[in-house]
């Protein structure tokens, strides 16, 4: 009998039904919209920082700091190297899947014909790399170094021939030299010297304007410093330091056991950097205080300012399907006199009239929180061009909103009218 | 008593005395205007504050010499045609080869305040230089020579000439006190900082500048406009962006202001059905009223324009609510994120309040109308 | 000229004659009761009667114009303009006062004068309830203001639904009182009734069942001061004179 009444309400009534299921279709819809955005946002704008290019540098322990002396007065570089064959470890420390580029450096001094000196930088620039996890990654500067303008012909590809004699060089070395692309560039290093084929010139708005850029193996051929590098730089997906994180920066050892586990297994710059020393031999890993420190703060900020948008969105969806609810309830008065006066019990009224909402709620809920995604994928994209990920989170939060919500708007207004004579609600006085 | 002395009588005796029903339905209307105030402050309000955070990222316009070097005059002159206001930070470098425990290194001469602007990512063990005589030393260069804070640190300086009465070159020796230890992941942990009158006095010349670095606010195009003007007037100095910086901000920057944006877009689209959806329901509520008016003699376009007259006196109340509650969400956020206010921007009150009318209104209008529609008869006798 | 008259009036729905071949008049002044159990077809004669509907067939002549032609925006005009109406369920707008809800069908019809409010609130004996909401008087009182508001345009025909369903004993009878303290000033009621009680205190009852009227009943007894002579025209009861004074009056003649 129960079920017969519901369903037979569900079926008449119809129309007030999918009223109440619309409302809180749109609410559950702004819940679940706004929700998955305020957690996926940290990430979305966290990918968007990586143009500021390598947040982490990776040098030889033993490295000289008069490396950059003596490229001024023309010396050779002092002996301290990483090893090239290492760099692959990098994309297997814990946090492996944070490093999104990374690529290698070696400097070495040349000599060009008229006499002055060069310098000669080494590097990745589209290195591609095959993981065992089943990640494929471009790793090299074409990615860590997005604001390099290319005047004339385009970004050097190494995948192509990694040993090809191909250069990209600096504005200003192109204007000094007067050189295009296509032009030869004949540079003389201290173990033997290459003729380079412009491919590319770049305007990085730097000191890198002056020099050359060329792929590794023809550069450590100049100074033989074959399987040498000089520094990596890494950018990786970092959480914004706290205190943990910082007193671990200056000694992990002074952490107790629990908050090492905590320290190691979250993405900080400085645990990203402690385990980059772990596989790469001889090697001091540092964040790069200027990218480092400066996205922090903007992360922080981005997501606090999506956090209290989201609590607006959520007040508001709350209230309106809260004041629907209610209407809805008032509006059967009639009906919940009548039961009352042919003399059925409050509690079997109430549950009645629940069971009926609850059913309208979990419909509309349903329907809202995948219309709430879909809006959410529509902001993703049209942002950052890419799907904002689902957080399991979102799911259990919308449906406690929805239940709460519907429960506060319901019972009040039930009890209210359960309250009255059924005289006073069948005959109007209304 | 006039015909519109009864109107206002009634539309208002509707709201006070149905407090209650009323009360949720405007609360519905001030969250849509709420938000729609809240969040249109806050969108216009991103760039500025936002802007502010990336100026943490440092120098985003640098000084070069076109030929020779330039000089302090000629770093002035460049920053006096800069907008006051726009101005962060500007630090002038010299650099020079000096020898610490008898070994070459690099000491950077700056103004110390203008370092600490341009550069706010520098990180600092000890204390910045507060006076002459006082020194920052990288960290590569503190842990190579085993420096520490508080110590005395010799700095000899071979002047290019003899100087007049002596027959060989001697060199200029100053002493200074390690206040801090620079720490920055970068090249500059390799280098000494001084304030540049103390390398003046340590190389008993008033050089020149080698390179100013200068932390300006405003966005990709305002920056460039300020680099032409540099460069075509100050006829030493090369003025350029910092593209690492500034072609960042902008990518950042606006992706920022377009996820506010969307989010606004779709936060507001979405209370507004909500508040339509009330009103529908609200009107819907009192369509025994409508019939009974109906029955004694109410015209339809009476009917209409008393309801309609209701829910746009609600959404103006409700707008009114919505501009004041909106401006106190905008402010706190703006105190809570960027720990700075906002300032009141009056015009967005009568948008608020018109837009707020506008949807309650017409959000009425379908339900009143399709109320009228009914025949009187059949509300009153039943259900 | 009857005020009111129904010429061959059916109302159908499909194969339900809601009326069925209704005729029917009513002379300014009186006091007619219709009565028939539920189903018999009287909501449908209040309705069109009321101008809130129109016959499938036939004439309904108000003041000698035929209201089943007109169009609902017209309905209303006349409706506002002649007919006071008093429901079984007390409809007031539940957020007004008694005054406010008398005014209201002034604004409707023409102004708002909350004097004759007032007044129209005194004629019903609710003067001192005049700012009350309706939620603070009692059910006959509520009535009492319907009555006050169904009579403040002057209307021609005052039409009663059920007048006394919801009420109880005792206000039934104020409500009674009342019609009848309306009928002596001149009132043209028309009383819709299930209750044989109402019924019978009118001048004459229209009987109907099934969609006809079976049959018409006059009061023999009727106490109201408005009676209607042979001829069919009305005459107010203080033009009667009584046995004593038709005696005197002949005793005074045969002196002269």
């Amino acid at each position: 009998m129960f079920f017969r009444m519901i369903k037979g309400t569900l079926l008449r009534q119809w129309k007030k039904m999918l009223m109440i299921a619309f409302t809180i279709a749109l609410g559950a819809s702004l819940a679940a919209a706004m929700l998955s955005v305020m957690f996926d946002v940290g990430d979305k704008v966290n990918q968007e920082l990586k143009t500021y290019g390598a947040n982490i540098t990776v040098v030889p322990k033993a490295s000289s700091v008069l490396n950059e002396l003596y490229e001024v007065e023309g010396g050779e570089s002092t002996g301290a190297y990483l090893r090239e064959d290492e760099l692959g470890k990098i994309k297997t420390i814990f946090w492996a899947f944070n490093i999104v580029d990374y690529a290698p450096f070696v400097n070495v001094s040349g000599e060009l014909d008229d006499g002055s000196e060069v310098r000669v930088v080494g590097s990745w620039f589209n290195h591609h790399m095959s993981l065992p996890t089943g990640e494929e990654l471009d790793a090299g500067i074409a990615g860590l170094r997005s604001w390099w303008e290319i005047e004339s012909g385009e970004w050097l590809d190494e995948q192509a021939d990694e040993n090809a004699e191909i250069a990209m060089i600096g504005t200003a070395l192109a204007k000094k030299l007067n050189l295009s692309v296509g032009n030869t560039l004949h540079v003389k290093g201290s173990a033997g010297d290459k003729n380079f084929r412009i491919v590319g010139i770049f305007d990085a708005g730097g000191e890198e304007d002056d020099q050359i850029f060329a792929p590794l193996n023809p550069v450590q051929a100049l100074a033989n410093l074959d399987g040498c590098i000089d520094s990596i730089e890494v950018s990786a997906l970092t959480t914004p330091d706290n205190e943990l994180a910082e007193r671990a920066a200056k000694d992990p050892s002074s952490l107790t056991v629990s908050q090492y586990e905590i320290w190691y297994c979250t993405a900080y710059a400085s645990s990203i950097c402690y385990q980059i020393q772990e596989v790469i031999t001889d090697s001091v890993a540092s964040p790069v205080r200027q990218v480092a420190d400066s996205e922090g703060a903007i992360l922080e900020k981005t997501q606090l300012l999506m956090i209290l948008i989201t609590i607006l969105s959520l007040i508001g969806a709350a209230l309106g399907i809260c004041n629907l609810v209610t209407a809805s309830v008032m509006e059967r008065s009639s009906e919940i006199g009548l039961m009352k006066a042919i003399g059925a019990q409050n509690g079997a009224i109430s549950g009645l009239v629940l069971t009926e909402i609850f059913i309208t709620a979990i419909f509309g809920g349903l329907i809202g929180f995948f219309a709430g995604f879909g809006f959410a994928q529509i902001i993703g994209h049209t942002v950052f061009g890419s799907s904002i990920a689902m957080t399991p989170v979102v799911i259990p939060i919308v449906a406690i909103l929805v239940i709460l919500v519907t429960l506060a708007g319901s019972i009040p207004a039930i009890r209210m009218l359960l309250r009255l004579r059924p005289a006073e609600v069948l005959h109007g006085g209304h | 008593m006039k015909k519109r002395q009864m109107y206002f009588r009634m539309i208002t005796a509707s709201l006070m005395r149905r407090r209650s029903r009323m009360l949720v339905a405007l609360l519905s209307i001030a969250i849509g205007a709420t938000v729609l105030s809240g969040l249109v402050t806050i969108y216009y309000d991103v760039p500025r504050q936002m802007g502010a955070q990336f100026r943490n990222y440092g120098a985003n316009m640098i000084f070069t010499a076109k030929d020779e070097k330039f000089t302090l005059a000629d770093v002035q002159q460049g920053v006096s045609l800069i907008d006051a206001d726009a101005v962060v930070g500007v630090a002038p470098y010299r650099y020079e080869n000096v020898r610490i425990h008898e070994s070459p290194v690099v000491v950077a001469g700056t103004d110390i305040n203008g370092a600490q602007k341009t550069s706010p990512y520098w990180h600092i063990e000890g204390e910045w230089p507060s006076a002459d005589g006082q020194i920052l030393v990288g960290a590569s260069l503190a842990e190579n020579f085993r420096l520490r804070i508080g110590e005395t640190l010799e700095v000899s300086y071979t002047p290019s000439e003899a100087q007049e009465g002596q027959e060989t070159i001697l060199d200029n020796i100053l002493e200074f006190e390690i206040t801090g230890i620079l720490d920055t992941g970068g090249s500059e942990e390799d280098y000494l900082y001084i304030s540049l009158a103390d390398l003046e006095a340590l190389t008993e010349e008033s050089g020149s500048i080698d390179i100013a670095e200068l932390s300006i606010s405003g966005g990709a195009d305002e920056l460039s406009a300020y680099a032409d003007t540099i460069s075509n007037s100050v006829s030493a100095v090369n003025a350029r962006l910092v593209k690492r910086v500034t072609a960042s901000e902008t990518t950042v920057l606006s992706k920022l202001q377009a996820l506010v944006l969307l989010v606004t877009v779709v936060v507001l689209a979405l209370t507004m059905i909500c508040v339509a959806t009330t009103m529908t329901a609200v009107v819907t509520e009192r369509r025994k009223e409508i019939g009974l008016r109906k029955a004694i003699g109410a015209s339809d376009s009476s009917i209409i324009k008393e309801f309609l007259g209701e829910s746009m006196l609600l959404g103006g109340l409700g707008g009114i609510l919505g501009s004041v509650l909106g401006f106190v969400f905008a402010q706190q956020v703006s105190i809570h994120v960027f720990s700075s206010t906002i300032s009141f921007m009056p015009a967005l009150v009568p948008i608020t309040i018109l837009v707020s009318i506008l949807v309650t209104g017409l959000s009425s209008l379908m339900p009143i109308r399709s109320a009228t529609e009914v025949d009187p008869a059949l509300v009153l006798k039943g259900e | 000229m009857s005020l009111l008259e129904l010429k061959n009036v059916y109302k159908i729905y499909g194969e339900l004659h809601a009326l069925d071949n209704v005729n029917m008049k009513v002379e300014k002044g009186e006091w007619v009761s219709i009565m028939g159990p539920s189903g018999s077809g009287k909501s449908t004669m209040m309705n069109i009667i009321g101008c809130m509907d129109k016959p499938s067939k036939g004439e309904v002549l108000l003041d000698g114009v035929d209201i089943s032609k007109e169009s609902a925006k017209n309905l209303t005009t006349i409706r506002r303009d002649k007919i006071g109406l008093i429901f079984q369920q007390f409809h007031l707008v539940n957020y007004l006062t008694a005054v406010e809800n008398v005014m209201l069908a002034q604004y409707y019809h023409s102004l708002p004068d909350e004097k004759e409010a007032l007044e129209a609130l005194e004629r019903v004996g609710l003067a001192d309830r005049a700012k009350h909401l309706p939620s603070q008087l009692s059910g006959g009182e509520q009535q009492r203001v319907c009555v006050a508001r169904a009579l403040i345009n002057y209307p021609e025909i005052i039409l009663a639904d059920e007048p006394t369903g919801n009420l109880d004993e005792a206000n039934e009878e104020i409500v009674v009182d009342l019609f009848h303290k309306l009928h002596d000033e001149g009132t043209t009621l028309i009383v819709v009734t299930h209750d044989p009680e109402v019924a019978e205190v009118a001048q004459r009852t229209v009987v109907l069942r099934n969609g006809r009227v079976v049959k018409e009943v006059i009061n023999q007894n009727f106490t109201g001061k408005i009676h209607f002579n042979e001829e069919g025209t009305h005459v107010t009861k203080t033009d009667l004179k009584s046995e004593e004074e038709i005696q005197a009056e002949e005793q005074a003649n045969e002196n002269k």
